[in-house]
């Protein structure tokens, strides 16, 4: 027997985790009934990987920053803005825009479940759905930030915002000074998804030469 | 007893969080799972607070040990099997036997996802009387089991904000009752507030100047004295 495919087999096993294997049955049994088009399941899937993302709500928030017409409607009239935008929709039917100011910082979370503004910035990533963000946001909110690497200064107090209703929170962040005066496009380079949820603040874009990819 | 999924202000590990360039779905079954989850609730045989209370009845043991996608599946499944669209044979053999059937009635087709998505479910209703607080009044949340329908059930009130003085910060006029439509006893319609409570009146090490918002519908509140 060829050496070099035992190598392969053992540097890669074949065999599907026990959770893929749990789902593909799960998913065969429900297309056999006509209980599930796959279709669908693709066609959700695609939209939340490709299309439904937190460039949607960076691009919000930077033309809130250079147009105060624009960020009164986004902040006073959410979901009719939203949904004028083709921004609405599930996970997202009563959004509140929360404005982080000099006296005030806001974080969200669901220590229930892992509600989330889906339509504005997807899917959330693992943290936000942890145990540990979970159970200590609400608690310790300054602690769980500087895991972030944000420092709130004591002089700026911490809204947490606990999404226990379908009340969905995005976070509008103050625009750091080192960016005025630059265009909305590339103001949206500068809205990171955390800084949207509260555990980031804006930064320049990545660059290639500061970035590993 | 404080139930498993409620665990806010409960000690836990440090927080991980994700880089950059991470990838939106860390394992492709994720995903798969996300996509079912989404297709079988647009079918309209359960609602969103249904799935939420099968999530948070899951087994304390299989709560804590499976990951976040495994409990979204453990409770499709259980779902599916409770509704009565599949079995527990079919589920136990992991396998259908009898011949294909044709996509029912109801169940989301692929042309229809863009505009279901974007429709969404308002969980908002139309006023049935004045709201009861106004903003800046202060209130007193009830205790999480006298606001369920039935128990075990389902209620959006954490323990962590029971028992305490808030202060009503905005009302967002009527909203579906999770309470009851987890259980299919009736949206019952209910005002719905952000009430704010001091960081150091939730916890003995809060820090006086901050605060923390929960969402809680009328039937969680009365007048604080």
């Amino acid at each position: 027997m060829p050496h070099d495919h035992h190598d392969e087999a053992h540097a890669h096993a074949l065999l599907p985790s026990e959770p893929a294997l749990r789902v593909k049955a799960l998913e065969t049994i429900l297309t056999r009934k006509g209980l599930i088009d796959p279709a669908a399941v693709d066609a959700i899937i695609d939209l939340y990987e490709h299309k439904i993302g937190p460039r949607i709500g960076a691009g919000l928030v930077a033309r809130a920053w250079v147009d105060p017409g624009f960020k009164a409607q986004l902040v006073n009239n959410t979901d009719g803005i939203l949904s004028d935008l083709g921004f609405g929709g599930r996970q997202g039917e009563h959004i509140v825009v929360v404005e982080n100011t000099p006296d005030c910082h806001n974080l969200v979370v669901c220590t229930l479940c892992s509600c989330y503004p889906w339509p504005v910035l997807g899917v959330p990533p693992a943290w936000y759905k942890s145990d540990a963000y979970r159970s200590r946001a609400v608690r310790e909110p300054r602690t769980v930030l500087v895991e972030f690497g944000v420092i709130i200064p004591p002089e700026q107090s911490i809204r947490v915002w606990d999404s226990t209703a379908e009340i969905r929170y995005l976070v509008l962040p103050m625009q750091p000074t080192e960016s005025y005066g630059l265009d909305e496009a590339a103001l949206a380079g500068w809205v990171h998804r955390n800084c949207m949820i509260g555990t980031g603040l804006p930064s320049a874009p990545r660059t290639a030469a500061s970035g590993h990819d | 007893m404080k139930p498993h999924h409620d665990m806010g202000g409960d000690p836990s590990g440090l927080v991980k969080p994700d880089q950059p360039d991470d990838p939106v779905f860390e394992q492709l079954w994720h995903k798969r799972v996300l996509g079912l989850t989404v297709a079988a609730g647009a079918m309209g045989a359960w609602n969103i607070d249904t799935s939420r209370f099968w999530r948070e009845t899951l087994p304390r043991q299989d709560y804590q040990s499976f990951s976040y996608y495994e409990k979204w599946l453990a409770a499709l499944t259980n779902l599916f099997v409770a509704k009565g669209f599949v079995t527990r044979d079919e589920i136990a053999c992991g396998y259908y036997a009898g011949p294909q059937q044709n996509l029912r009635d109801g169940v989301l087709r692929a042309a229809a996802v863009p505009l279901m998505l974007a429709a969404g479910a308002k969980a908002s209703r139309p006023a049935i009387a004045e709201p009861l607080f106004q903003r800046g009044q202060k209130v007193h949340t009830r205790l999480p089991d006298d606001t369920k329908k039935q128990m075990p059930g389902h209620t959006r009130l954490p323990h962590y904000a029971a028992d305490k003085v808030g202060t009503i910060l905005f009302s967002h006029g009527y909203h579906v009752l999770p309470n009851s439509n987890a259980h299919f006893l009736g949206e019952c319609p209910e005002p719905l507030y952000s009430v704010e409570f001091s960081s150091a009146d939730l916890w003995a090490d809060g820090n006086g100047g901050d605060k923390v918002v929960v969402d809680c519908w009328q039937s969680y509140l009365v007048l604080a004295e």
